[in-house]
C-alpha cells in the first residue's frame, strides 16, 4: 500500500471515530461510550482533533492540498471502491483502472481519494 | 436482528495465546483474515480507541471496537484467554473475554451501534462471565448467544 494512502486511510478512520463522539452524532453512540466505556465524548473529540491535525502534517504537499480541497466539499475525502463503484459518488470507476492500492488515486467524478477494498 | 447471526466458528478462539493487550488485539484481528496491511491499520485504530479510554468494561470482559475503511462490512470476533491479562479495565481487574467489533465508516445497514449495544447488554448479564469461562467449543459460544436471545 502506498504510504500516503495509508495515512489517508488512518485519517479517515480517525474522522469516523470523531464523528461518532460528536454532538451531532447518534445519541446512542455517545451514550454507549459514556455509560459502558466511561469515555467522555467531549474529551475524546478534543484528543482526536489533535491527532488528526498531527497526521495531516504527515501528508505530502500535493496530497494535502487535494485532501483539504475535497474535505471542504464532501463529507469524506477518502472512500472505498467496492465492486468497481466509488462509494463517494456511487459512479463506476473506469474498468481500465487497476485495483491496486500501491498508488494514490482519486475518483474522476467526485475527486475523493479511493481505496480498493476488494 | 440477533447477535448469533454475526458470529461463526471461524471467528471464535477459546485459547488465545497473547499475554498482553497488543498481542491479544493482533490475535483477534487475525481471526478476521484481512490482508496484512489492513491488519496493521486496524490494529492502530483499535489502539487509538483504547487511548481514548479502555474498552475493558469490567467483570473480565473487553469490547475493543472501531470503525475502519479496511473492512467492507461489519465484522466481529470473540476470544478467550484462560489466564486473564492486564487490560487496564474500568474495574482494574484482569480480562479474559474479548469481543472485537469493526465496521466500515459508511455502513448502509447501520448495524454497528446495535451490535455494540447488544454485546454490552449480554455482558451485563450476571451469569455470562461464568458461562464464557466454561465454554469448551466454539459451538457452545454460539449456543450461548442463542440462549440469551440478544
Amino acid at each position: 500500500m502506498h504510504p500516503q494512502l495509508e495515512i489517508l486511510l488512518e485519517l479517515q478512520d480517525l474522522k469516523a471515530q470523531k464523528r461518532e463522539m460528536e454532538e451531532a452524532a447518534d445519541e446512542h453512540s455517545r451514550e454507549i461510550e459514556r455509560k459502558v466505556f466511561k469515555v467522555e465524548p467531549e474529551d475524546a473529540v478534543a484528543q482526536l482533533k489533535e491527532k488528526i491535525a498531527e497526521m495531516e502534517q504527515a501528508l505530502e504537499p500535493d496530497v494535502l492540498k487535494r485532501y483539504l480541497l475535497v474535505s471542504e466539499r464532501r463529507p469524506r475525502a477518502v472512500v472505498p471502491v467496492l465492486s468497481g463503484t466509488c462509494y463517494g459518488c456511487f459512479m463506476d470507476m473506469p474498468t481500465s483502472m487497476s485495483k491496486t492500492n500501491e498508488e494514490i488515486r482519486w475518483c474522476e467524478h467526485c475527486g475523493s481519494f479511493v481505496y480498493f477494498v476488494d | 436482528m440477533e447477535l448469533r447471526e454475526f458470529f461463526n466458528e471461524d471467528v471464535i478462539k477459546l485459547d488465545l495465546s497473547g499475554d498482553n493487550k497488543d498481542a491479544i488485539l493482533k490475535e483477534l484481528i487475525s481471526l478476521l483474515k484481512l490482508p496484512s496491511k489492513s491488519e496493521g491499520i486496524l490494529f492502530k485504530m483499535l489502539k487509538r480507541r483504547e487511548n481514548l479510554g479502555s474498552t475493558g468494561i469490567g467483570r473480565g470482559i473487553a469490547i475493543p471496537h472501531c470503525r475502519s475503511l479496511v473492512v467492507n462490512r461489519l465484522r466481529v470476533a470473540f476470544g478467550r484467554k484462560q489466564e486473564a491479562i492486564d487490560y487496564k479495565a474500568i474495574d482494574d481487574k484482569p480480562v479474559s473475554f474479548f469481543f472485537l467489533i469493526v465496521a466500515p465508516p459508511l455502513e448502509v445497514s447501520n448495524q454497528y451501534l446495535p451490535v455494540l449495544g447488544k454485546i454490552a447488554q449480554l455482558c451485563r448479564e450476571a451469569d455470562v462471565p461464568e458461562r464464557l469461562g466454561a465454554l469448551e467449543t466454539p459451538a457452545q459460544f454460539l449456543e450461548l448467544l442463542g440462549d440469551k436471545q440478544v
